[in-house]
């Protein structure tokens, strides 16, 4: 549904993006992570057709990413902008009546009033937009974004700046839209949401330096790790390391060692463990914080070890 | 090249209108100018020689220079008073022109630079809006309203002028040349106006370098006014469609100017 294929954008002698490449498929959630400067805007202003690309190709909903097809891009992709960017002296309802007669919707009375449904929105119908929360210009403003049903969804910060309750609520909207067959591409800073709801993630700083599951980045980064909580671990040490464990670091309860597979590897040490005496508590697989993984990836990439 | 879109180019113009109507501080000045440009020349024709005691016809120099005008030569039933009057009403025609170019200039002016400062622009630029249908949008968004309130202050004038001035003035005041100044000549300088406000508010951040652009047709068509008013540069309908004619010209040429200039990724990008 996105396909880019060494997308590069240039703004004078500062490149922005640079040679991007990346395949996200219908009903995918793909996380573009990055800092401030990364070029996640620039990146999703390139998909929505608004920004022209330097060098590289792309197809966007099947539509190849040229100068002379940009309002076909355009029209099959919605584009929630970083600010809701409603027009504050008109209603809500006349805000998306009006975007769904730029899209050329079929009867955009009702179009608007099946958004407004479905966004819960239709209470407020009639209020100004400058009378808004927050929270409810972003649900108008992806509600917007929605007008003319697009299968390509590209959303700029969808949670920035919103109450925990309105963020769920949001992402709640965004996983819906998932299920709904939508490919969607979320540009964010909050890792935490990234993990929610992406099932990919891709690691942008001007290139893409990583991409894939939030726990197969885990795993490349750190591997994986699991804890075994005891009733007492002292002197158990060199039964674990004769065991195979690797890297292994005692806790105050236990110890935590690196494991390459898991799924065979923790059965024959709990045995040998029990054999053992030991008193086993839990057993607990451990997960790098994605903040960790993220982190990482930026540190190797400044020292020029990126992917 | 893309013909525009007749239902984009409405949406965004019934948008346009609706934002205008919310906002009736912006047509303040519009409306004053279109009180004053209808009450000067009453003022000047009705109440000055009233608190003068006065009648203005009692000026034989004034009439002679009436005369030498060439104006109101085929109007032999009015009266000398009313012959001043009809004079008077008639220039001061040219002064509502100044109406909807004010207004085209107020409004147009703040249109792109609008949406940019409340961050609107974005999100309209992800539509299948072109830019062509933009500019054209932009531009009948600003000149509707300011001619809707020029034919409303150009009503009230004929109104005013059936009721209070001398009989048969109304008749020597619309006429061609009248016609012509109100349904040209007005609506072309409108639209170069705010074409020229439109085009320098697509490169600018800020409103005000718009409209001062837009202001600078206001001053030919200030000269144009105190010329014909001292009988130097008389407003004959030959020279209203000469006129009208360089003026749809030069609007043809603003608004291909204007979307060769407007640079869609330059406001997205370098605007703050």
């Amino acid at each position: 549904m996105i396909e880019t294929s060494r997308l590069t954008r240039r703004f004078d002698d500062r490149v922005a993006v640079e040679d991007l490449s990346l395949r996200v498929e219908p009903g995918e959630i793909f996380g573009l992570l990055g800092p401030n400067g990364a070029g996640k805007t620039t990146t999703l202003r390139m998909l929505a057709g608004l920004l022209a690309p330097s060098s590289g190709s792309a197809t966007v909903a099947g539509i190849p990413l040229q100068p002379r097809r940009m309002d076909d891009v355009r029209t099959r992709v919605g584009l929630l902008t970083e600010a809701p960017g409603l027009w504050d002296r008109l209603t809500v309802r006349m805000n998306l009546s009006v975007y769904a007669r730029l899209y050329g919707v079929p009867q955009p009375g009702r179009a608007v009033a099946r958004v407004l449904d479905t966004f819960g929105l239709t209470d407020r119908a009639d209020s100004l937009a400058a009378q808004l929360s927050k929270g409810m210009k972003q649900k108008v403003a992806i509600a917007r974004a929605l007008m003319h049903d697009p299968p390509v969804l590209l959303l700029d910060e969808p949670t920035s700046g919103l109450d925990p309750q309105t963020a769920r609520l949001v992402r709640d909207l965004v996983l819906g839209l998932r299920d709904a067959g939508h490919t969607i591409v979320i540009s964010t800073h909050n890792l935490d949401e990234a993990e929610r709801v992406a099932t990919r993630i891709g690691v942008l700083q001007r290139r893409l330096i990583a991409v894939d599951t939030p726990n197969a980045l885990r795993s490349r980064l750190f591997g994986q790790r699991v804890r075994f909580v005891l009733a007492d671990a002292q002197n158990l040490a060199p039964i674990v390391l004769r065991a195979g464990a690797r890297d292994l670091q005692m806790t105050e309860d236990g110890f935590s060692i690196a494991m390459d597979h898991p799924a065979c590897d923790v059965p024959c040490l709990i045995r040998t463990l029990v054999e053992a005496g030991a008193e086993l508590r839990a057993v607990i697989p451990e997960q790098a914080p994605l903040e960790d993984v993220y982190l990482t990836l930026l540190e190797q990439d400044e020292n020029g070890g990126g992917e | 090249m893309k013909l525009p879109s007749t239902h984009r180019v409405t949406a965004l113009l019934v948008k346009e209108v609706a934002e205008l109507r919310r906002n009736r501080m912006a047509l303040v000045p519009v409306v004053l100018l279109a009180v004053f440009s209808v009450a000067l020349p009453l003022i000047i024709s009705l109440a000055v020689p009233i608190v003068a005691g006065e009648p203005l016809s009692s000026d034989e120099e004034f009439i002679r220079a009436i005369r030498r005008s060439g104006l109101l030569l085929d109007a032999p039933e009015l009266s000398r008073e009313g012959t001043i009057q009809a004079f008077i009403f008639q220039q001061f025609l040219l002064m509502q022109v100044l109406i909807p170019v004010t207004g085209a200039m107020a409004f147009a002016g703040y249109s792109l630079i609008g949406e940019k400062q409340g961050r609107t622009l974005e999100p309209l630029l992800a539509t299948p809006l072109t830019t062509t249908e933009l500019l054209i949008a932009k531009g009948l968004g600003a000149m509707l309203p300011s001619l809707a309130i020029m034919f409303a202050a150009l009503g009230a004038y004929v109104v005013l002028i059936a009721w209070l001035a001398e009989p048969h003035v109304l008749h020597a005041v619309v006429n061609a040349r009248a016609l012509l100044i109100m349904f040209a000549l007005a609506p072309t300088a409108a639209l170069v106006a705010l074409q020229m406000a439109v085009l320098v508010s697509s490169r600018v951040n800020d409103p005000r370098t718009a409209q001062q652009f837009g202001a600078l047709l206001i001053l030919p068509l200030t000269v144009l006014f105190v010329a014909q008013l001292n009988g130097a540069f008389p407003l004959t309908e030959p020279l209203i469609v000469f006129l009208t004619a360089v003026l749809a010209g030069a609007w043809v040429l603003l608004v291909i100017l204007g979307v060769a200039l407007f640079n869609r990724e330059a406001i997205l990008t370098r605007w703050k």
